[in-house]
């Protein structure tokens, strides 16, 4: 093992790292291309237009109480139509084209004067450039591409919940074009909130379940911390360079990079990580991620593990040129990012929950990502992103497959094997590559974005920790993904249902359940006798299929990176906002053992990986009862309880906010509660609105009802206004006024 | 005399006008037809009425002269809005007037018997009153003006009285009617004193000998005196101090569909005609910049904005009745869009005409939503009885909170914005004071509005509540969702909206202006 691992960082470090060394050394102060409006490419409208329309179409079939799948079909439609405008513009333009702006409809514009901050300009028009159209790519892509699935996954809600289900893809798929091809600040906050909104509503799609709602609540309510911080951020911006405009804005902000700012302009960056950091379910707003996953699978892939979640990487990608004026900021992001990952991966390994154990990777990896933005590589960010959408969507998509089939299973405990039961084959070696992929198995996509990371953070002396740290983190990611996958996939076959009843009542649910099972007479009646997992179909093997491709061409823009070729992820970062982080340094000194960064992250990455499947391998397949009697042992120690309690309550977090927010705050509410009932309310509204009531009352005999009254009281009206005029200036200058 | 416009111009001018008068003599007719169906049909030919006038103008067959004109810009404007909500208001009142008696008929009960039937009558009516309405502010001169304003107000009376066969609606007609002629007995001794001041009855000669006037060192004592009568008896139209006094009865008592007619359309006549009025007095209009105003009329004016919006204000908290609250909030909105006019003509003339948009837009919503619903046959009266409305017609109660939120200016909603804009001219034009005011008067009607807009809605629902029943005519439903979407919809489009008003107002762009580069790169340096 060894041996390969020094045999493969051999040749990566032949490779110049992504022809980026030449390069980056004028990247530092490379001049952002200024955008150039482009009517002609007004059609960029539909992108926005086909997801409102298959929201206002869903609406109706919701209305309409539409049983069969037009909701679906509507929604795939639009967002497949949408995806390909953007693919036809990217080939269009190719990854190298400057920045255009078009501009759709005027939407706020004031003017108050001549002059600098006199005016206020926001207006529907979409900023275009390589950031936007990668972000749009997949974005559109794999909201498509899981819109097919979920018409599959959802047909037992088919009805009303499935119109409504698609009307909320439909809304978010609106709400995120309009956030990442958003020309202004203000237009990007509206997508900011819409995508907040949609998450809301997904998160609470089964309504009745307590915990759903509950998750959909605190989704909303730690989003709004976030977004609070995004709001004053725009406010500050505003308020010292006098637009929010990027086009205008990223001059203003290299006019002010020879100025010095106040206070209030350090605070901006400040400002905006806290929306990005609510937004992608960082320290230390990331509790309410794992509670998300209460909602339908699907949505957990798409928004809370390839899209949304990713917003705040986009944010910080496009401000780059604000956060390249403020090192603090940036090493700020860095440090969350990368404590993020460690944390949350440390709390991913003790889950049993599949969902769960995903959703605490994702927010990991979201933190090696903010960890690379701050370290200053916005390319290997964005790569990152770029995989990460692939293989963790593909990775929900199959635990979502699995809880289809098993009726909600979703415990790792009660489930083994699966790569043996029939019909779940696709699923399980499609698990398999997204778990490679996550834990950054060679060669994989995951590993040439992970690595990128890495290289960056210990390339420079003040960032080296967090390589270190980043390194721990990708062992432990390796653990617990494979974990996992073979207490899942692997093993002898063995499971439980779970405890939804999920389609029992449905008729077509049940035929096309038989269907699957050829002779099977009975659906997944868990309940009296044997239970018969039902196999996933066309829709979401196909699905699977594709997004597991997808994964695996992902990596070719590192493999290009590799063979020292242009690689297509960097381009496009470099021809963005994003320009003055668009490459890896290449250092070539040693920095630690005697290797350079590159070897030192590809010899220590692949021995992190290799390391943690082995354990896991160990204990989870070969062994299984091991794992059981180490967690024994630990908690039997009493200088070692302590570690497996706190993980698997997820370091007492979310007690921890209990304590300091929700108790403080409910004791507050109610003190407050009883002042506003006893001197608000009592004393002043009761008080002080008797005061223009009192005035009413005291006007009131005027409108007593009697016809001579109000004549009298106008004609007195009038002949007082006239005695005064007369008086004030027709008496006073004898005649003239 | 104005040599420049022959009378077939004149008339050539007067399209619209002329369909909506033809349209008021064919809807009598079919209003007293023997057949059922063609009297069903009366509102839908009062809307189409409207719909082929809009059309008319703006195919510009409303006239492109602006020779002897005073304002020429604000006329096709001002016509657009009165047809656009005269639709609204005829889509309201579509199975007011005779349902009792028609459901008895159809039912086999009564013989069709056309003495009885006033349906005809009533829409004829309204569209006389509309047609009044757009021949103001094309008025070239006094005696056009006075007919055209009278033409607006007599139908209005006798709508009120048709519009519930109720004592109450009669007793309102009655206090209308005689105190709309007070108040015309006032208007007509304005015109007589502002004739003899300067000799002519031509809208620009007066601004002419006006402006000769102040030159020579300030308005003569008659000339001064005509235009407070006038201006003060147009209060009357617009409902603003001191002639208010008999919005809250007669909203009351007249059905909601007319009350939601007589709370916009007399409303505008009055500013269109006030505007004529003020521009004469050397406002400032388009071409030529006046002295502005002499100081008794302005001091007049920024009084009477003061007084009406508090007294609106104030006496709307202590309504339980949500159309006399409305009649309340009528008058507060009065005295808000009174201020455009001490603000002067270049920031003024725009937020006033965007204001009564959106006041227009939400008072059909709203009304709409007041209309369509009823208990036992009665309309719903009181706000508690709304209590609970928004589980048992959530249509009614949401664009019932939309239209109110809007009228109490919350952002984003149609009404912020016409206030936002109305604020900014105000301010801008020197009269902080003014706007402090109006900013007072906004808390304090957040205390009522929000009762409208709470109560159906947070409100547990009582036993008044219960029983309250969607009216058989979809018209007033409709007519809020086409409204209330307005209300939410238009703000996408504010920065179109003001600069098309500027445009049309002739006023340089200001409030909306294009993209001003300039500022922009000033502003990121």
């Amino acid at each position: 093992m060894t041996f390969a691992a020094s045999m493969l960082a051999h040749s990566l470090t032949l490779a110049p790292g992504g022809g980026g060394d030449a390069a980056h050394a004028s990247l530092a102060d490379a001049p952002i291309v200024a955008a150039t409006a482009d009517p002609s490419l007004a059609w960029m409208g539909w992108v926005l237009a086909l997801p409102a329309i298959s929201a206002v179409l869903c609406a109706l079939c919701a209305a309409f109480r539409v049983k069969n799948k037009l909701p679906a079909i509507c929604t795939v439609l639009a967002l497949g139509s949408a995806f390909a405008l953007v693919l036809k513009l990217y080939l269009a333009r190719g990854p190298g084209a400057a920045p255009v702006t078009v501009h759709l409809w005027d939407w706020m514009n004031f003017g108050w004067g001549g002059g600098p901050w006199k005016s206020f300009q926001a207006d529907v028009s979409l900023y275009i450039d390589s950031l936007t159209l990668l972000w749009m790519l997949f974005v559109t892509g794999l909201g498509t591409l899981i819109a097919l699935y979920a018409s599959e996954y959802m047909e037992a809600e088919r009805g009303p919940g499935y119109a409504r289900f698609f009307f909320g893809v439909s809304v978010f798929l609106l709400a995120m074009s309009a956030l990442v091809m958003a020309d202004n600040l203000v237009l990007l906050y509206f997508g900011w909130e819409g995508v907040g909104l949609a998450s809301y509503l997904l998160i609470g799609f089964y309504y009745r379940k307590p915990s759903a709602v509950a998750a959909a609540k605190k989704a909303f309510i730690m989003n709004r911390v976030g977004d609070l911080g995004l709001a004053v951020g725009i406010w500050l911006i505003w308020v010292n360079y006098g637009t929010v405009e990027f086009g205008a804005l990223f001059q203003a902000f290299d006019d002010a990079a020879r100025g010095v700012g106040g206070w209030d302009r350090s605070l901006i960056p400040f400002c905006l990580m806290l929306g990005a950091f609510g937004k992608s379910a960082q320290l230390p707003l990331f509790t309410w991620l794992p509670d998300a996953m209460e909602g339908p699978t699907p949505v957990s892939a798409l928004i809370h593990a390839a899209t949304m979640v990713t917003a705040g990487v986009y944010l910080i990608a496009r401000m780059q040129p604000l956060f390249s004026l403020h090192p603090d900021a940036m090493a700020t992001v860095g440090w969350i990012g990368a404590l993020t990952a460690l944390l949350a991966a440390t709390i991913g390994m003790a889950q049993y929950d599949i969902k769960r154990v995903f959703a605490y990777s994702t927010i990991s990896q979201l933190g090696y990502m903010f960890m690379g933005l701050g370290v200053g590589t916005a390319f290997g960010a964005a790569y990152h992103v770029f995989t990460h959408a692939f293989f963790k969507a593909l990775l929900f998509l199959t635990a979502g497959a699995v809880m289809h089939g098993f009726a909600g299973q979703l415990d790792l405990r009660h489930l083994s094997g699966l790569r043996r039961v029939p019909g779940f084959r696709i699923v399980s070696w499609t698990m398999l590559i997204g778990c490679l992929w996550l834990s950054a198995f060679p060669y994989s996509a995951g590993f040439f974005s992970k690595d990128l990371i890495l290289v960056q953070a210990m390339s420079s002396p003040r960032f080296q920790m967090l390589g270190w740290i980043g390194l721990g983190t990708a062992a432990l990611t390796a653990y617990y993904t494979f974990r996992v996958w073979f207490r899942v996939c692997a093993g002898p076959v063995a499971y439980a249902p779970g405890d939804e009843d999920h389609g029992h009542d449905d008729p077509a649910h049940d035929a096309h359940g038989h269907a699957a099972h050829g002779d099977d007479a009975h659906g997944h009646d868990d309940h009296g006798g044997a239970f018969h997992p039902h196999a996933p179909r066309l829709a979401i093997n196909s699905v699977l299929l594709l997004i597991c491709a997808g994964a695996i061409l992902a990596g070719v823009p590192g493999i290009q990176a590799l063979r020292g070729e242009q690689n297509w992820v960097q381009e496009m970062v470099s021809n963005s906002s994003a320009v003055r982080a668009a490459g890896v340094d290449h250092v070539t000194e040693p920095v630690a053992f005697g290797m350079d960064p590159h070897k030192l992250v590809t010899v220590f990455g692949t021995g992190a990986c290799l390391g943690g499947i082995a354990i896991a391998l160990w204990i989870h397949l070969l062994d299984r009862r091991m794992a059981d009697r180490l967690r024994t042992a630990l908690l039997s120690n009493g200088l070692t309880r302590w570690l497996p309690t706190s993980m698997e309550n997820k370091w007492y977090v979310d007690e921890l906010y209990h304590a300091l927010f929700r108790l403080p705050a409910w004791v507050t509410s109610h003190l407050l509660h009883f002042f506003d009932r006893h001197f608000i309310d009592g004393l002043l509204v009761n008080g002080l609105g008797r005061v223009p009531v009192a005035m009413g009352r005291l006007f009131q005999p005027l409108y007593n009802g009697a016809l001579q009254g109000y004549a009298g009281t106008m004609a007195g009206g009038l002949v007082l206004v006239l005695a005064w005029v007369a008086w004030k200036w027709l008496g006073a200058t004898g005649g003239a006024a | 005399m104005s040599a420049a416009v022959t009378v077939a111009e004149r008339i050539g001018s007067l399209v619209p006008e002329m369909i909506v008068f033809g349209g008021s003599v064919v809807v009598s007719v079919t209003g007293l037809s023997p057949k059922r169906s063609v009297r069903a049909a009366t509102p839908f030919l009062s809307v189409l009425t409207l719909i082929a006038a809009l059309v008319a103008l703006t195919k510009g067959w409303g006239g492109s002269t602006t020779a002897g004109l005073l304002l020429p810009g604000v006329g096709p404007f001002a016509r657009g809005l009165i047809l656009l909500m005269g639709v609204g208001g005829a889509a309201l009142a579509a199975g007011l007037v005779d349902r009792r008696y028609e459901e008895a008929v159809a039912r086999g009960v009564a013989p069709f018997d056309p003495i009885r039937v006033v349906r005809g009558e009533f829409f004829a009516f309204m569209l006389l009153s509309i047609c009044g309405a757009l021949l103001i502010p094309g008025s070239p001169d006094l005696i056009w003006l006075f007919l055209a304003l009278e033409l607006t107000s007599l139908p209005t009376y006798i709508m009120v009285a048709m519009s519930r066969g109720t004592r109450r609606a009669q007793e309102a007609a009655v206090k209308y009617f005689f105190l709309g002629a007070l108040s015309t007995a006032i208007l007509v001794y304005g015109f007589a004193l502002i004739y003899g001041s300067t000799g002519s009855l031509q809208l620009t000669e007066i601004r002419a000998a006006l402006a000769q006037q102040s030159a020579m060192g300030g308005i003569d004592a008659v000339g001064t005196i005509g235009l407070l009568l006038v201006a003060i008896a147009l209060c009357f139209k617009l409902a603003a101090a001191p002639m208010h006094f008999y919005a809250p009865d007669v909203y009351e008592g007249a059905a909601a569909p007319v009350t939601g007619f007589l709370s916009f359309l007399p409303k505008m006549a009055g500013f269109s005609a006030l505007l004529l009025v003020v521009d004469a007095a050397g406002w400032g209009g388009m071409s030529n910049a006046g002295n502005g105003l002499p100081p008794a009329l302005q001091a007049t004016l920024w009084m009477v904005t003061v007084l009406t919006m508090t007294l609106g204000n104030v006496g709307a908290l202590l309504q339980r009745s949500a159309k006399r609250m409305l009649a309340y909030s009528s008058i507060a909105h009065s005295g808000y869009m009174l201020m455009a006019i001490v603000a002067g003509p270049e920031l003024g003339l725009p937020a006033l005409l965007l204001y009564l948009l959106a006041y227009g837009v939400n008072n059909n919503a709203i009304f709409g939503a007041l209309s369509g619903i009823e208990r036992n046959g009665q309309e719903v009266e009181k706000v508690e009885d709304l209590a609970g409305l928004a589980r048992r017609h959530p249509g009614a109660a949401t664009w019932l909170a939309v239209g109110s939120a809007s009228l109490m200016g919350m952002p984003p909603f149609l009404g912020f914005w016409a206030k936002l804009v109305l604020f900014i001219a105000v301010v801008k034009s020197g009269h902080t004071p003014l706007v402090v005011i109006a900013a007072v008067n906004s808390v304090v009607s957040v205390l009522y509005y929000l009762r409208l807009a709470g109560v159906p809605i947070l409100a547990p629902s009582g036993a008044a509540a219960e029983g309250v029943v969607k009216t058989p005519s979809a018209g007033p439903r409709l007519a809020a969702v086409v409204f209330g979407v307005g209300v939410l919809v238009l703000p996408l489009f504010m920065n179109r909206l003001v600069s098309q008003i500027e445009k049309a107002a002739g006023v340089p762009q200001k409030m909306g202006a294009a993209a001003q580069p300039d500022a922009l790169q000033a502003a990121s340096r």
